[in-house]
């Protein structure tokens, strides 16, 4: 057997022995042995702090994170065991996420200014010649801050689209299976978000431009 | 300055992409585990017996407007029977109240 297939078919036991595992861990969970839950917060941990990561802002990240292993436990018993309980759990993260920026929006909290460097920012970009001058405008915090600002100009729903399919590059089923949504629904609104975030970097350039000549 | 066009917009489009990957990791310790286990440990005390009977909570759900409906027949049912008791009742302290001798004779 070559070497590749044999890690491949090492790798499948390894999966699939850990999602045997997971269903065991539920089950002892499930049957009142809830420190149990502890092994499945350490397996997981560190991917859902990564998908909320994604979502929001990085000093609400172990909050979200946290919020995301209690409605775990609670809805536990409704975990069919069909799917892995990893994508079971990424759905879970990925709707605690949406809640959050919907609690959020009734606070009306304002969206942070830009200032001329994130403005700058955009110049710089379109003038990087290499790959490697563009992703070290990428790596600038302006990039990180910038999208930010779009992004929180956009609806709950629309935020979490266009950060699903379009950033994390999820598909458009995969994205309706996280969210629980339509796939009509989601593909919708991964197109309408675009328009709005392609709308609103376009304004934001046409201001400073103008600002520019005068 | 440069304009935005169809094709520079796409640049600026996968720099922002670029910077929301280049996120940097998180890490959670385990003072925040510990945390998460104590709001579980919480949760489970309030809410032991569900979990005891996995898919109780869905039943309980499922017969919710049965039971509603066989709550307002009991109570009307109870009603309608003990109103004449009521009345009785209401009228014997009334004669009650009635026969009371003052304090001042």
């Amino acid at each position: 057997m070559p070497g590749h297939v044999a890690a491949g078919c090492l790798a499948l036991i390894g999966v699939q022995t850990l999602v045997s595992d997971d269903l065991e861990i539920i089950r002892r969970v499930l049957q009142g042995e809830i420190d149990s839950f502890a092994e499945l917060i350490a397996r997981y941990q560190q991917h859902v702090a990564k998908i909320t990561n994604r979502h929001v802002p990085s000093d609400r990240v172990a909050e979200v994170a946290h919020d995301v292993f209690v409605r775990a436990y609670t809805s536990l018993s409704s975990f069919s065991g069909q799917t892995p309980f990893e994508h079971w759990l990424s759905g879970i993260a990925v709707r605690t996420c949406y809640d959050f920026w919907r609690a959020r929006r009734r606070e009306e909290l304002p969206v942070s200014a830009l200032t001329t460097e994130h403005q700058a920012w955009m110049d710089h970009v379109l003038a990087a010649e290499s790959d490697d001058q563009f992703r070290e405008e990428a790596r600038r915090q302006e990039a990180t801050e910038l999208l930010q600002w779009a992004l929180g100009h956009l609806s709950a729903e629309n935020r979490l689209v266009l950060t699903l399919v379009h950033l994390d590059g999820y598909s458009v089923r995969e994205a309706a299976n996280m969210l629980g949504w339509n796939v009509v629904n989601v593909k919708v609104r991964a197109h309408r978000a675009r328009q709005m975030l392609r709308t609103l970097l376009l304004e934001r350039k046409r201001q400073e431009d103008d600002t520019t000549q005068r | 300055m440069t304009r935005l066009n169809d094709e520079n917009l796409k640049k600026v489009e996968r720099a922002l992409t670029e910077a929301h990957r280049l996120r940097q990791e998180p890490s959670l310790g385990a003072d925040w585990t510990f945390r998460v286990m104590r709001d579980i440990r919480r949760e489970a005390a309030g809410h032991g017996q569900s979990m005891m009977f996995p898919g109780l909570d869905r039943l309980v759900w499922r017969t919710a407007a049965v039971a509603a409906v066989l709550a307002l027949v009991f109570t009307g049912s109870v009603l309608f029977y003990t109103s004449r008791d009521v009345v009785d009742l209401t009228a014997l302290l009334s004669n009650e109240v009635d026969v009371v001798v003052p304090l001042s004779e």
